[in-house]
């Protein structure tokens, strides 16, 4: 029986092993699948981590995180509103049809088209008008002056216009044609998504022959197919998963800092975060050296403005928080009976829960009286954006607008207008709307530098760090990853 | 059981006492006098007071979960049985849609609208696990209800409450308590499994579903997080179906 | 017979009627999905704008008759976070489901009952002992911790098994053994209690006694009175098994309707849950009609109508 148990197993092994290895494909583990394939539509990095390397954007960041050209390769400011874009003449879709500036148009068009539902809408809306001026001339309007407009572009991809109109929405995301340096091979629904290299394409395609996006939701599992050497390359790793890759010689860790920011948020309407003593004494209380250090430990570096390095925006001149238990205690001991209302600290799942429960246990030390609420993403969404006497006093958030611009992190969680804000400082809005529209890069500065500081003298929002992305790689593979959580094929390389 | 009572006495340090300079360390570890004996979590707690007081949470879980579900299903399983007719297709349709429902939605949709917590937890597992009561107690009740004493005590006038509970609930009750058992054991994994999907007892309290949930991904780094739970679990729920094992051959037996 | 047969459809079809009912009406007092489909930079008119786009805005009970007419025109509607109809998705996971249960149910039977057997016939014996010790082990291990602790030992550290995935047999085995340990151990107990009931019968002991060998015995007599309880139970592990794979498919990346279920509860994508809802109350009840009509062909003294 033993025997027989034995070859039998030993058969499977020869089957798993002399399975064919391709050394120039690529098999990347990420979280879920894509919600879509249509870049125009669904917006997570489950999908934009496939379908940009399928699609050409109108432009792009380089690694150092800089605007460079890619479908543009050059524009101009004509005015306050206009901007005018040269497009490149050798870039054809993967079906050989060329991309001409009607498909740019196209492109605006359908994204900013309300009936067109895109999630994206909101990115987009200030572009009032799209005119091709000759086939690789394109003039973009936008409502008012609009400095963000570059920033924004660069997540604009370029959809064919005869393939969408000739297939229909629907027929397009399950099979997308694009120009980019992959093309789009198979959709196994809830497996894993295929590309090829497009050996037509205008720039570098990198050196995959195929890749493979899988979706793996569970980190250990992820973690595992990469020591196992069935996947090159995994996401949402945090520093004790890559602390278990540690000293095996087969794979390694990439991180990056990114353009995300973590903060806790505090709801100002309610007792005990009304009083700004009582947040000047959470500040204190919160270890942010011990938490980026001792916990987290992959790169991320304290803040106390809601921006960083990686954001247009950022002012370095902004005091960092004093950790002081001591300074905190004393001031609760003063207010006792306030600090000690029972709030909620709201947050869910897919957070790194070891932050939240240390958060909690700092602030309780100094005599706050705080119990942590988990509930799943939507419900969590929902409790955040609601109105502030329904809303949890705490809550833990890490931001990002894809946008590397001030504006896409203070507008939504410091100006009144927003749902996610619970902040209404008439002069901090002033402040955040001038930002907004101008076009002088020095007076935006200006405005932030000034919101910042308003932001960290009241305690309006505690930001705590800019956070890290953390890989798993074949040791084998060259990836630098970037601030702003991009994975694109074309800019890796195998090591040998 | 002991151990969970006197949790507060056993255990030599506060359960939740964070120390993240002494993350992950091995069991045996001594830290500023302190010896923590299986080791510190990814927080720096010590494993062996989250494992004393995490008992508490996991059984009083289980058995609360199980009284709740076995009142409500018995109950309805014995109505169903007893006054047949529209009263049975009514409850039973009831119970194969509650067993339809994927205890998943239940889950979340429980957390979405009550919140999280413990009593929710027991709350959720009720609700996904009382029809399997409700199924035994009808199969049981109808054997029963054929029987002589029974139309006895209804031609003497008896209500339905008084013949349901001195009639027939001592006479279904063994085969009830020998599912209860097994589910006890059931109760202790699905609160674990709660845990994992991020739906389980609020943290920092600690639960055994919990800390093995979390424990599973250092396995390789720091085993002791989820061996310790881990054993812990398996030998509850080992000695729960040894109970119900030893129940049922005693009942099987008296038949 | 026939009027039974009608009976339990139209039953079925109350039952199946109000699982929809209650989970469209319940899901929705979960909030919608708009907060999770747009970016974090959206504004209260994207919000807006998307809940009119997805049909939200409407008043709940004329969501709830558009849904029904759907159905009745056995349309089950797009899903509005995969960007594609609701069968298509189901269809392409319920291959995967039926290997995965079918794989589990193969472990479930063909080491579950010989051992329930073997447990019965060598009662008091050391081996029954032995044996009852490993089906208690399987029952007491939380799928997510033998399933990562299989994925570790086979999977990296021998290196015999893919860790997850689909695509081959070999990617079948550890998710179905995962899977399976749980009806494992009900089938083993089930098929113990059931001859050890029927060992004690009078026929048993008056055919023994008169020397009829005891291989003949469990062929011709054990086995076949034996089914009963586990046919009846077969019909409860199988939906037991489609629900019980959320976690197993989960730790094993297996792209099934338990996955599937997870996913689109926490999405909030109310198409594909309440079709997945459906599936799984049908499997149930006809799963459960099964059972009763295989009871009245292997037991003729079942008569079918008399338990309903």
């Amino acid at each position: 029986m033993t025997m027989k148990f034995n070859v039998l197993l030993a058969s499977v092994a020869a089957v798993a092993l002399s399975a064919p290895v391709f050394a120039k494909d690529l098999t990347v583990d990420l979280s879920g699948e894509p919600s879509s394939l249509d870049p125009q539509l669904q917006w997570n990095p489950d999908s934009y981590y496939v379908y940009r390397n399928i699609f050409d954007n109108l432009l792009t960041r380089d690694n150092a995180g800089e605007i460079v050209p890619q479908i543009a390769v050059s524009w101009e400011r004509i005015s306050d509103t206009e901007t005018v874009f040269s497009l490149r003449d050798d870039v054809v879709f993967h079906d050989g049809e060329k991309l001409t500036a009607e498909d740019v148009v196209f492109s605006v068009q359908r994204i900013t088209n309300p009936e067109f539902g895109s999630p994206q809408l909101g990115q987009f809306n200030q572009i009032s008008g799209a005119e091709a001026l000759d086939d690789v001339t394109v003039k973009l309007t936008t409502d008012g002056p609009y400095p963000a407009l570059m920033a924004q572009l660069v997540k604009l991809s370029i959809v064919p216009k005869h393939v969408v109109e000739a297939v229909g929405n629907e027929a397009f995301n399950a099979a997308p044609v694009g120009s980019g340096p992959y093309k789009f091979e198979a959709w196994d629904r809830g497996i894993s998504v295929s590309l090829v290299q497009n050996d037509a394409y205008w720039g570098a395609a990198g050196p995959f022959d195929s890749a493979t996006f899988r979706a793996v939701p569970d980190a250990a599992t992820r973690l595992a197919n990469l020591q196992a050497g069935t996947a090159d390359l995994v996401v949402g790793l945090d520093s004790d998963g890559a602390a278990q890759l540690a000293g095996q010689g087969s794979v390694q860790v990439l991180s990056a800092p990114t353009e995300r920011v973590a903060y806790l948020g505090l709801n100002l309407d309610k007792p005990p975060f009304n009083d700004v003593e009582l947040r000047k004494a959470a500040s204190m209380a919160i270890d942010n050296f011990g938490i980026t250090e001792g916990l987290l430990g992959a790169g991320e570096i304290p803040m106390a403005q809601l921006a960083s390095p990686a954001h247009f925006g950022y002012e370095e001149k902004i005091d960092p928080w004093i950790f002081d238990p001591e300074g905190a205690k004393e001031i609760v001991s003063a207010k006792a009976d306030l600090a000690a209302t029972p709030a909620t600290f709201a947050t869910a799942p897919v957070f790194d829960q070891r932050i939240v429960q240390a958060l909690q246990q700092m602030l309780n030390d100094v005599g706050f009286n705080i119990s942590i609420s988990v509930t799943d993403m939507p419900t969590y969404l929902n409790i955040v954006r609601s109105a502030p006497e329904e809303n949890a006093e705490l809550s833990f958030g890490r931001w990002s607008c894809a946008c590397q611009d001030a504006d896409g992190i203070t507008y939504p969680l410091l100006h009144s207008d927003s749902a996610w804000s619970r902040v209404s400082d008439e002069k901090l809005d002033v402040l955040l709307d001038t930002a907004r529209v101008s076009l002088d890069p020095e007076s935006r500065q200006a405005a932030y530098a000034e919101a910042h500081k308003i932001v960290r003298d009241n305690y309006y929002v505690l930001p705590m760090y800019q956070a890290a992305v953390l890989y798993g790689a074949s040791s084998d593979l060259t990836f630098a990853p970037t601030a702003n959580e991009s994975m694109f094929l074309n800019r890796m390389a195998w090591s040998e | 059981m002991c151990a969970a009572i006197l949790a507060p006495v056993l255990a030599p340090l506060d359960p939740d006492r964070q120390n993240l300079l002494g993350r992950l360390k091995v069991p045996g570890f001594e830290s500023r006098g302190v010896t923590y004996w299986l080791g510190t979590d990814e927080l720096g707690r010590d494993i062996f007071s989250r494992l004393i007081y995490g008992a508490r949470i996991s059984i009083s879980v289980a058995v609360l979960s199980v009284l709740l579900s076995g009142i409500v299903g018995v109950t309805v399983g014995m109505l169903a049985g007893y006054l047949r007719g529209w009263w049975e297709t009514v409850l039973m349709r009831l119970v194969d849609i509650f067993l339809s429902i994927p205890a998943i939605l239940l889950a979340i949709i429980t957390v979405a609208v009550l919140g999280p917590g413990f009593f929710n937890v027991i709350i959720v597992l009720t609700l996904t696990r009382w029809p399997r009561y409700a199924r035994v107690a009808y199969g049981q009740t109808l054997s029963v209800a054929k029987r002589p004493f029974v139309a006895l005590s209804q031609a003497m006038g008896g209500s339905v409450p008084r013949v349901l509970w001195v009639h027939i609930l001592p006479n279904i009750i063994g085969p009830v308590l020998v599912v209860a058992t097994l589910e006890f054991g059931l109760m202790v994994l699905f609160e674990a499994g709660l845990s994992f999907l991020g739906l389980g007892v609020q943290p920092p309290t600690a639960s055994w579903g919990a800390m093995l949930s979390t424990g599973r991904n250092y396995v390789a780094t720091a085993w002791w997080i989820a061996t310790f739970p881990g054993l812990a679990l398996f030998l509850l729920v080992l000695s729960a179906n040894l109970i119900g094992d030893r129940l049922s051959d005693t009942i099987g037996k008296g038949r | 017979m026939l009027i039974f047969l009608l009976n339990r459809l139209f039953q079925a079809l109350i039952t199946a009627f109000g699982v929809l009912t209650l989970v469209f009406f319940i899901q929705r007092l979960t909030g919608d999905p708009t907060a999770l489909l747009l970016p974090e930079t959206a504004t209260q008119e994207d919000f807006e704008a998307m809940r009119r786009t997805l049909g939200f805005d409407r008043p709940l009970i004329e969501q709830y008759f558009a849904f029904l007419g759907d159905m009745l025109r056995f349309d089950l509607g797009k899903s509005f976070v995969q960007n594609a109809p609701v069968s298509e998705i189901l269809a392409s996971r319920i291959p995967q489901t039926l290997q995965l249960a079918a794989g589990a149910l193969f472990v479930a039977f063909a080491i579950g009952l010989p051992l329930g057997g073997v447990m019965a016939l060598m009662r008091g014996r050391w081996l029954s002992r032995w044996i009852m010790g490993f089906v208690l082990a399987c029952q007491s291990m939380p799928t997510f911790w033998s399933g990562i602790m299989m994925i570790m030992v086979f999977g990296v550290w021998l290196k015999w098994l893919p860790p997850s995935g689909t695509g081959s047999f070999a990617h079948l085995i550890m998710p179905s053994i995962a899977l399976g340990l749980l009806s494992l151990a009900t089938y083993a107990r089930i098929t113990r209690s059931a001859v050890v009931d029927e060992l004690g019968r009078d026929y048993i002991r008056s055919a023994r006694a008169r020397g009829v060998k005891m291989p003949r015995l469990v062929s011709k007599h054990l086995l076949r009175n034996s089914a009963i309880p586990v046919i009846s139970i077969t019909a409860l592990e199988i939906s037991q098994l489609l629900a019980g794979a959320v976690i197993v498919e989960t730790v094993f990346a297996w792209p099934g309707l338990g996955q599937l279920t997870v996913q689109s509860v926490a999405a909030r994508d109310f198409a594909v849950v309440q079709a997945v809802v459906l599936l799984g109350a049908l499997v149930t009840i006809f799963a459960n009609l099964l059972a009763d009509i295989l009871y009245s062909i292997i037991d003729p003294r079942v008569r079918l109508g008399s338990s309903s």
